[in-house]
């Protein structure tokens, strides 16, 4: 049973990487951003717990927190531009990101041994929940308590007058600003908000891997948490849970004894999902 | 009647020792099967099946009950990645396997470490009971994250620092090294930072710099570029087959020829000699396993049989499922599926009490913290062929 309660913990987490970039692509705008967030609020709530002996939750609070304030700032100057400038710049700042974590030294001595991050070797023994006798079973109720809240969140934001800015936005920027929306905000808001999402995710990210290191705050993670609200839809946000269950559950846990053809499935199957759901898993055709 | 009485007296005799054969004893392995190393996770599972087989078709291992058991192996693909490491060894820990024996990557191996119990018996960790032997990833000091976790890899430090002691008494004339590291590689990265590097200036060498490249690179004419203005005497490369034969072609291109020219241990595999087998002649590398012994040659020979080739990782997979085999019967693992924890645990504390095993090159010492000492040749690419250049021990 453990290993279902595992791959509900990993579609949990992947679930909160997608969210962070659908409330983003609301607004039409392409973040390549995504990873970074998720691997900033990943250290912050690391360090949290590991070195600073900080409770799960408040840890993942302050992730949440730094992950927001990032994308925040980040937001001002990169949603001065658009399409695929963006795209270029949000993941050089990804890649500045990761970059600078490859080159983050902070270790204490803690117990007779170093711990806290070591560069390019990574941040290990981040092993609150088993530190703390939770089962496998209880981190994932932990973890998808987050989850709904955050799905609950975004789904009542989705239908507020804030969603109904978010998508107007994104469907036509100048009808939007002619009617006295005001771009920037709506467009920094919503990517503050998907920063915190991420934050929050990558905290949980790194307690439930206990080891994160760069490499795990890719193109590659940025590319899926794209890939999740697209493929899933942006009709709602159980779009980007069914597409996380798609490529996590089927597409990776339940093509793996194919070997070398599940990779080749793996692209196959998502053009193909993509071409009978043009609109994605839960979209809805425009009239 | 009686007839009836007899047969089916005979077909119960006849099923009842066909289930005693049945009787198997699973042994999970897993690494990277896809993915710039897959090569390693292929090699693995070829040499897991092939010692399996020879166990087998010597009538098995000795259970508990004095029954004997086949050994069954399955194996799974990682992909190189944390997370999928993480899921397969909670699927793995969810069948009967009773040990588990992998990962490729080290950056994999790091959190499947740690999800795992750090102490056995502590009841206030929830960390997961299986243990793990590890036969690839090799980056140093891993095992000791748990004590549910073995590895049978060579120790690098110890390597590494009789390579260049050999060296300094061999060429006495060569002063200066450079590094050249692909940085974002746990394994390789730690190997020149924390030991090459280290090493080489315990040995009285001047370390000159090193260039950097990423797993996935094509080009290196920079990184050779920044090598060729060092004009060092030895380059060390400290980076697996894919990259190294990219560097080395890159470096017959810019003419770097170094008196010297030293490769990770990992390199010393079939793949570096498939890639670039002129580019890389001369090219000197400790490794833990090459086929000079009878034992060498015949695991060789039948993990070909199995399409795996024969190196210092697939070959400690062999070694792994032959000390696991010696585990289970002096640790009189039952094979019961309502006792399977229990035979977990006594394959743990059977490898935890290894102080010695009995490898292709030689006895491999067991250390405190779970790791090995195991002994090592220098091997040097020549004609397209890895030859012993020296046996230190």
């Amino acid at each position: 049973m453990d290993f279902y309660y595992g791959l509900a913990q990993i579609v949990g987490v992947h679930t909160l990487l997608g969210l962070s970039a659908y409330i983003v692509l609301l607004t039409g705008q392409v973040s390549l951003a995504q990873a970074a967030f998720f691997g900033i609020g990943a250290y912050t709530a690391g360090m949290l717990t590991v070195l600073a002996g900080w409770h799960i939750v408040p840890a993942l609070g302050a992730g949440a927190v730094v992950g927001a304030t990032t994308a925040c700032a980040v937001g001002f100057p990169a949603l001065r531009v658009k399409g695929l400038m963006l795209v270029v710049a949000t993941l050089a700042f990804g890649e500045g990101v990761r970059l600078f974590f490859f080159n983050f030294d902070y270790q204490v001595a803690k117990g007779g041994i170093k711990v806290g991050p070591l560069g390019g070797e990574g941040f290990r023994q981040i092993r609150y929940f088993p530190e703390h006798g939770w089962t496998t079973g209880e981190v994932m109720v932990f973890i998808w308590a987050f989850v709904l809240v955050a799905m609950a969140a975004l789904w009542w934001f989705d239908r507020s007058r804030y969603g109904a800015v978010l998508r107007a936005v994104g469907e036509d920027e100048l009808a939007a600003q002619s009617v006295g929306v005001n771009l920037t905000a709506v467009k920094v808001s919503a990517m503050t908000v998907g920063g915190a999402v991420a934050g929050l995710g990558g905290g949980i990210y790194a307690h439930y891997t206990t080891h994160i290191e760069h490499s795990n705050f890719n193109v590659l993670v940025a590319t899926f948490a794209l890939a999740y609200p697209i493929v899933g839809g942006l009709s709602n946000v159980f779009g980007t849970l069914a597409a996380v269950i798609f490529v996590q559950v089927f597409l990776i846990e339940g093509l793996r004894d194919l070997g070398d053809w599940r990779n080749l499935l793996f692209g196959a199957l998502i053009i193909l999902a993509m071409n009978l759901r043009p609109h994605g898993l839960f979209g809805r055709r425009r009239a | 009647m009686k007839r009836i009485a007899i047969a089916l007296a005979v077909s119960l005799a006849v099923s009842g020792a066909a289930l005693a054969q049945e009787k198997t004893i699973k042994i999970a392995g897993f690494g990277a099967k896809t993915g710039a190393v897959r090569s390693f996770g292929v090699n693995s599972e070829a040499a897991l099946l092939a010692a399996a087989d020879v166990i087998n078709k010597q009538g098995g291992v000795r259970l508990a009950d004095g029954s004997k058991a086949k050994i069954a192996v399955e194996f799974y693909d990682d992909r190189c990645t944390a997370e999928e490491g993480i899921s397969i060894i909670r699927r793995i820990a969810g069948t009967e396997a009773i040990v588990a024996v992998g990962p490729t990557c080290s950056n994999v191996a790091e959190p499947l470490f740690g999800i795992l119990q750090k102490k056995v018996d502590d009841k206030s960790d929830s960390g997961l009971q299986m243990p793990i032997f590890t036969d690839v990833a090799v980056k140093g000091g891993l095992a000791k994250i748990s004590e549910w976790s073995f590895r049978n890899v060579p120790s690098e430090w110890t390597m590494y620092s009789s390579l260049f002691y050999w060296l300094k008494t061999r060429n006495p004339g060569a002063q200066t090294v450079y590094g050249g590291v692909e940085e974002d590689f746990a394994h390789s990265r730690a190997s020149w930072y924390a030991v090459m590097k280290d090493r080489a200036e315990a040995n009285g060498y001047k370390v000159l710099g090193n260039s950097k490249w990423l797993l996935n690179d094509s080009n290196f004419a920079t990184q050779v570029r920044e090598m060729k203005n060092a004009n060092a005497d030895i380059v060390a490369i400290a980076a697996h087959p894919f990259t190294t034969c990219g560097v080395l072609k890159e470096m017959q291109r810019q003419g770097v020829k170094p008196k010297v020219l030293i490769g990770l241990t990992s390199s010393s595999s079939m793949e570096t000699l498939q890639g670039c087998a002129k580019q890389a002649e001369g090219i000197i590398i400790p490794t833990s396993f090459a086929p000079v012994t009878k034992e060498g040659k015949f695991a060789a020979e039948t993990t070909a049989k199995f399409k795996g080739a024969a190196d210092l990782h697939s070959m400690a997979a062999w070694e792994n499922m032959f000390i696991l085999k010696d585990v289970i019967e002096s640790e009189k693992v039952s094979g019961n599926k309502d006792q399977l924890q229990a035979d977990r645990r006594k394959i743990r504390d059977g490898l935890a009490k290894l102080k010695e095993t009995k490898g292709l090159l030689g006895i491999t010492k067991r250390t405190e913290d779970r790791e090995a000492d195991k002994p090592y040749l220098f091997v040097q690419a020549t004609k397209g062929e890895w030859k012993v250049l020296h046996d230190p021990l």
